[in-house]
């Protein structure tokens, strides 16, 4: 089994940039020799990639969550998996470019630098913490496919309004398009947050004698959570359009980044396990 | 191949002369009607930016005057100078029509309506009996290359036209027109085809104002459209998405003011100004508001640029279908020479068999007669088999016909055919 995972572990990167390659050469390439197989290239690495982490999960008996590594692995993952749906649901397959690049970065970091974890402490082997993580990184997933939308919607606006019409112009969809597939993703990624900080709420008390509320972790996303329900609102009920929608939901991501960074940089939470 | 063109098309003569000689549908029914006298088959191609005549010309004649002289009389023009025309001729002839029905031909390279133009003449000729095999061929080429070009290029692609443009840029903005309303103003024709354009892409709801109200109720009714009468055209604004202005007005009709409070009244929702009128309808000022969407004809002829090269780009592409498309029209085109001689090569074999077994009949026993048939045929069919694939084949790839007539003469003459052949094909091919 370990020389199985050792393999893919090699293989998962070249998988990506070959399909991140193929997306890139659709959108740049006036032929559109790949617009329907692409896809398959995607579906196939991302079978690689779930039958990767279901092998390290038999092999080393825990989620991969136990290190920053194996969380990279699981957010290429989760961000190739997030947006592979959304190209099926939407079948708009002209910006797999754009998101794939941070599947390819992820797994090339998580690839050159993993190690083979038998032994980490007991509480990370818990299979709700498994779901709380997995569940949160598919929210910020969801954040960053947003984010990605949101800069193309805006490239696009610009291009629009300074009557430039070129590559940008001719191959990305429109711009009510990019704004629902930036919302989307915002809305996915909003209730997969929300589904993570329940479960945390609601289990990580008992898992964890020195829990506290006032964790410079938990304040953070909540923080990130209630500003992204603002944003959902504003859209919903404020019928807020175009570039204000985006730019919100842009200001989100940028507080989400320096949250993350912020609270993974403190020393005095009990949220940190690497 | 006595296959001849003759064409005055928007390259070679000025618009006023193109209008003189264009045909309507009935014109080429009784031009036909007066061609017949003189010439077996053709087909006659009319548009607002050619009138072309093919034929196939009897006895081997080429001089093509004579059809041009036949149109000149119909339409009765005179003093025209013949170097309006262009005269093709057999491959070339064929080269031409191809390029036509490909649209690399067309003023607007790429148009799309001339292949159907080109189906229509062909249909034309047909009805009245004006068509035979040769000409049925060379235009189901034609129609062939017409719909690989499409298919297989981007020839097609693009608007080049600026309010086909305009629409395109809207598209880059809304995703689904459907939910959308639109208001043109100026009921012109740039306005009616960018309504044309609209309701073709499905809007939702179209408008239009004009300061004619006439004219405005005649595009309405062409697009099933409503009316907002030009006076009160500026209240109105709020209440569209897509606003396209295409009046010949001295002055500004929209101000930024207005725009600014249709704005505002919108609560931000986005609004898209497409000001294809020279000079500008809008003030262009209105670009400066967050949420409006502002194109002119400058930037839009911009998009229309692009797209023209793009399609000149495919040209070579297209040649490449064009010359595929001549090699099996000259490949079947060639048979017609040599079908008859290989029909008359094998019915030469077959009676000399036929003599000799006739010879036999009464010695042998039928059980042996039968026996000494089977193999006799089978030994023609073997002995004919190289000789007949040989010719077909040089028939099929043969680029150059005299190749095709010296083996043909060549079989002729070793078997005696000459006053055997009976090929129908080739004797028509004969009297074309």
């Amino acid at each position: 089994m370990l020389s199985t995972i050792s393999f893919f572990n090699i293989l998962l990167p070249f998988l990506y940039i070959i399909v991140f390659s193929v997306y890139a050469f659709d959108f740049f390439s006036e032929k559109s020799k790949f617009t329907h197989s692409k896809r398959i290239f995607l579906f196939v690495t991302l079978i690689a990639h779930i039958l990767y982490i279901i092998f390290r999960t038999v092999e080393f008996d825990h989620t991969p969550i136990t290190s920053k590594f194996e969380i990279f692995s699981l957010l290429a993952c989760s961000i190739a998996f997030s947006y592979f749906l959304l190209e099926l649901l939407t079948d708009i397959r002209g910006t797999g470019t754009f998101i794939l690049f941070f599947s390819v970065v992820f797994q090339v970091i998580s690839s050159l630098f993993i190690e083979h974890n038998y032994q980490v402490p007991e509480v990370l082997r818990n299979r709700m913490l498994g779901i709380h993580v997995i569940s949160a990184l598919l929210g910020y997933s969801g954040f960053t496919i947003s984010a990605v939308y949101g800069i193309l919607f805006l490239i696009l606006y610009k291009n629009l309004k300074t009557n430039k019409f070129g590559l940008i112009f001719n191959r990305l969809p429109s711009l009510e398009i990019l704004e629902k597939l930036s919302f989307y993703s915002v809305l996915i990624g909003f209730i997969l947050l929300s589904i993570a900080m329940i479960i945390g709420i609601i289990w990580l008390p008992s898992a964890f004698p020195n829990f506290r509320y006032s964790d410079p972790k938990l304040v953070g996303t909540f923080f990130v959570w209630f500003i992204y329900s603002l944003g959902i609102a504003s859209k919903l009920i404020g019928k807020w359009y175009g570039r204000k929608v985006i730019i919100f939901s842009l200001s989100g991501f940028v507080l989400t980044m320096v949250s993350l960074i912020l609270t993974s940089t403190l020393q005095n939470t009990f949220h940190s396990f690497y | 191949m006595d296959f001849v063109g003759i064409t005055i098309n928007h390259k070679t003569a000025p618009i006023e002369i193109l209008e003189l000689l264009h045909l309507s549908r009935e014109e080429i029914i009784e031009f036909i009607s007066h061609l017949k006298m003189n010439f077996k088959e053709g087909v006659i191609l009319s548009t607002c930016n050619r009138t072309e005549i093919y034929s196939l010309m009897p006895n081997y004649n080429l001089d093509s005057n004579k059809i041009i002289t036949s149109l000149l009389e119909f339409k009765k023009v005179e003093n025209l100078n013949n170097e309006h025309f262009r005269k093709y001729f057999s491959c070339g002839a064929v080269k031409h029509l191809f390029s036509v029905a490909a649209g690399i031909d067309s003023l607007v390279i790429g148009d799309s309506q001339i292949l159907g133009q080109v189906k229509e003449a062909y249909e034309i000729s047909e009805d009245l009996n004006f068509s035979g095999s040769v000409i049925k061929r060379v235009f189901e080429a034609a129609l062939k290359v017409g719909k690989r070009a499409i298919k297989e290029t981007a020839i097609g692609e693009g608007a080049v036209t600026v309010s086909y443009a305009a629409v395109q840029v809207v598209e880059k903005i809304y995703s689904n027109l459907d939910k959308k309303s639109a208001l043109i103003i100026g009921a012109g024709e740039t306005g009616e085809l960018a309504a044309v354009h609209l309701r073709d892409k499905g809007i939702g709801k179209i408008s239009i104002s004009n300061r004619t109200i006439e004219r405005a109720e005649k595009l309405a009714e062409k697009v099933k459209g409503g009316i907002i009468p030009f006076p009160s055209l500026k209240e109105h604004l709020h209440n569209y998405d897509i606003i396209i202005s295409a009046t010949s007005a001295e002055n500004l009709i929209i101000h930024y003011e207005d725009l600014a409070a249709a704005v505002k009244k919108r609560k931000g929702q986005p609004i898209v100004i497409m000001d294809i009128a020279i000079p500008r309808d809008v003030d262009p000022k209105v670009k400066e508001i967050d949420s409006v969407f502002y194109h002119d004809m400058e930037s839009l002829k911009v998009i229309v640029d692009q797209n023209i090269q793009k399609r000149k780009n495919e040209i070579p592409k297209i040649e490449s279908i064009i010359m595929e498309e001549m090699q099996n029209f000259f490949a079947w085109y060639n048979t017609l020479e040599i079908v008859p001689v290989i029909k008359s090569l094998r019915n030469f074999f077959d009676s000399i068999r036929e003599d000799e077994l006739e010879k036999i009949k009464h010695k042998v026993t039928p059980e042996d007669f039968n026996k000494i048939e089977d193999m006799t045929r089978r030994m023609i069919g073997r002995l004919l088999h190289n000789p007949t694939i040989k010719l077909r084949q040089l028939a099929e790839q043969g680029i150059n016909p005299d190749d095709i007539a010296n083996h043909s003469f060549l079989i002729k003459e070793l078997f005696s055919l000459d006053n055997k052949t009976n090929g129908t094909e080739g004797n028509k091919k004969e009297k074309n």
